[in-house]
């Protein structure tokens, strides 16, 4: 029966190209945009360009040009005028603009004046006025700045060498639109019971739960396959490299197919078409997929967020996956948690979507 | 031994009683006609029978195996073929069968042997590579048919077969039906709600009219029986006196009456004839506008039993 079942999916599934595309080609262009969005040239940031005005001939405003300029971290455009500056920060043509007024000398009272919109998100914000603050004042010491900080990584963390942002943006979007698979899982059932096939079946001499498995597992193999397919081509495409132990790796993905094809049980449980299942479905998933970290980290989010967070298993997945793919030598140990708890959601979404399904409405 | 024996058979849903206690023995190489109008609950009585639906009363057994104790050899002996076209639409003739044939454990060549001979019944070896998406209505019957026959099952139970199809898909589906029985030795349920099609088909037929048997006999049994001929009378005059003359040449039915005139259905407990039915309008005032006589038939009986007819209730 089940080795029956997955054959006619499989080829159910190779003419179904609305569902293909969203299974494999929609994650891609996601991966490929996110990528181009946050990771610029090969996952390495692109240092900020920012405007400057200064008096000539004042040697702190040129020290401290000069820290920004060979820090790596910004490029510096001079300009002529304050006016200038602005009218740049204004059309968003650079990042933020400095003055620096005659006789700069912040230890006397004269400070530089950052232009920058204060409208802007703290999280833009903050880390661009904290790094130019840095350097300026480093400048003001000059060759014997002591270090005033050195970045550590804490005891046991382990981060993977020359990881790129694409080793956060993958398992991301692979979580995101692995439970997208849900909605494909729904619809089969609700296909299934609306054209009168599953009263054929429920005929012939098979029980109700393996009528039940006899559509999950062959799901359950795609979702393998997507997973594979999405990770396969991070890794070639993007570079995305496993930090920790590949069992591990192999164990969260099998757990996560599994969780999110018992929602799709779920979902069909409540829905009686196949409308009701992609309303239904899609902002389950999306609010989900929001709230567990799939579209933007959950460590940007406020505690609250990131709290309520805790109740997707995207969050679980997806903090399995960080450990796994950006900590070197994570074992199945390190992540048997997130292993638990996603496999315990699974099995919560196939317990209450197996009790409240009918095969017939 | 019946084949299949229903006693006291019954589904309610809540407060409704959608089939009262349900009696049925259907023989060995029969074709046992289930008849009535939309909404009678032949489809609930079916699927109770083939373990669809769990019935609230009674029991059932096929081929000897209890359907609640014996579930899986009970449900093997049955082809349950839907109203409903039960197909994957995007898969082909063949590759559905194959799914099918599957799923009641056909394995290899002995499955490839049963999809080739159910394509050949179903007449559609020429397109059994195509995606059903492609057929015609009544290809995709043909198909549904085939789809439950591959095990081979003692009993085919058949849904409205014809529900939508062209006459020549009709007559393949009669064809099929009638072979089932001579050729292969199955026993055929059909329900339906076309006098003709069980008129045509059926060696006994049971009447079902909101969720009871009203009659169960063979065809010819019932039609001698409950069958009498009607003749429908269409008058001027006054409809109680005019009712009541014509009750004197047989059971009267106003269907309908105005302040000038009516319609009356008369039904023949002997042969009336035209002119006796004229003259007693005239005698009760009235005049007659128009006469229409039905023949013996299912339709009669079914009107004489339940006092309506299958199309009023499809209205």
């Amino acid at each position: 029966m089940i080795v029956a079942a997955i054959r006619k999916e499989a080829q159910v599934l190779l003419r179904d190209r609305s569902a293909l595309t969203s299974l494999f080609v929609l994650p891609i262009v996601f991966m490929a945009v996110f990528g181009s969005i946050f990771s610029g040239d090969g996952g390495a940031a692109k240092p900020r360009l920012v405007a400057v005005v200064r008096g000539q001939g004042d040697a702190r405003a040129a020290a401290a040009v000069n820290a920004i300029a060979t820090s790596g971290l910004f490029r510096v455009r001079e300009e002529v005028s304050r006016a200038r500056v602005e009218e740049l920060v204004a059309d968003e043509d650079v990042a933020a603009g400095l003055v620096f007024p005659p006789g700069f000398d912040p230890m006397a009272g004269v400070p530089a004046e950052l232009i920058i919109d204060l409208g802007a998100s703290p999280v833009v914000r903050g880390p661009l006025q904290g790094a130019l603050a840095g350097l300026i004042g480093r400048s003001m010491f000059g060759a014997a700045a002591p270090d005033v900080l050195v970045a550590r990584s804490p005891h046991g963390a382990r981060p993977l060498a020359g990881a790129t942002a694409f080793q956060l943006l993958i398992p991301g979007n692979a979580v995101l639109f692995g439970f997208f698979l849900a909605l494909t899982v729904g619809i089969s059932f609700v296909e299934e019971r609306k054209t009168g096939t599953f009263r054929r079946l429920l005929a012939a001499p098979v029980s109700r739960p393996v009528l039940l498995l006899a559509r999950l597992v062959p799901y359950y193999l795609v979702g393998l396959v997507q997973m594979s397919f999405l990770f396969g081509l991070g890794a070639v495409g993007f570079g995305l490299r496993v930090g920790g132990s590949l069992l591990a790796f192999a164990l969260l993905t099998a757990v996560m197919v599994f969780a999110a094809v018992s929602l799709g049980l779920l979902i069909a449980s409540f829905s009686g078409t196949e409308r009701q299942v992609g309303a239904i479905g899609s902002v389950c998933l999306l609010l989900m997929g929001l709230l567990g970290g799939g579209m933007v980290p959950r460590p940007l989010m406020p505690h609250t967020m990131q709290t309520i967070g805790l109740f997707t298993p995207h969050a679980w997945a997806l903090e399995g996956y960080y450990d796994i793919l950006v900590r070197q030598g994570t074992g199945i140990g390190d992540v048997v948690r997130e292993i638990l708890v996603v496999a315990g959601f699974g099995i919560g979404f196939a317990l209450i979507g197996s009790l409240r399904f009918r095969f017939e409405r | 031994m019946a084949l299949l024996e229903c006693r006291g058979l019954g589904k309610d849903y809540g407060a409704l009683c959608a089939v009262e206690a349900f009696d049925l023995d259907v023989e060995e190489g029969e074709v046992f006609g289930l008849l009535g109008p939309n909404g009678a609950g032949k489809t609930t009585t079916i699927s109770m029978m083939c373990g669809v639906v769990t019935p609230s009363r009674g029991s059932v057994r096929v081929a000897g195996h209890d359907l609640a104790r014996d579930s899986f050899a009970a449900r093997r002996a049955i082809g349950l073929v839907p109203q409903d076209l039960a197909l994957y639409e995007d898969l082909s003739a063949r590759q559905n069968l194959r799914f099918f044939g599957g799923i009641y454990g056909l394995r290899a060549g002995e499955l490839a042997a049963r999809i080739d001979w159910a394509l050949s019944l179903a007449g559609l070896v020429d397109r059994s590579t195509e995606p059903v998406r492609r057929f015609s209505g009544g290809m995709k019957r043909r198909l549904n048919l085939a789809a439950g026959l591959l095990h081979r099952p003692r009993l085919v139970i058949v849904d409205e077969p014809t529900v939508g199809v062209d006459l020549q898909s009709r007559n393949h589906i009669f064809a099929t039906i009638r072979a089932l029985c001579a050729d292969h030795g199955m026993s055929v349920l059909n329900t339906s709600h076309y006098m003709e099609e069980v008129e045509l088909l059926c060696q006994r037929v049971a009447i079902m009219d909101r969720g009871r048997e009203v009659a169960r006999d063979s065809v010819d049994g019932l039609i001698g029986r409950h069958g009498g001929g009607s003749l429908e009378v269409e008058f001027r005059g006054e409809p109680a006196r005019v009712a009541s003359a014509l009750g004197a040449l047989g059971g009267v039915a106003l269907e309908e009456q105005g302040a000038a005139g009516g319609r009356v259905r008369l039904r023949e407990k002997e042969p009336v004839k035209p002119g006796a039915v004229v003259r007693a309008v005239e005698a009760a005032g009235g005049e007659v506008e128009s006469l229409r006589a039905s023949k013996p038939s299912l339709e009669t009986v079914f009107l004489a039993l339940t006092g309506h007819s299958l199309r009023d209730d499809e209205a």
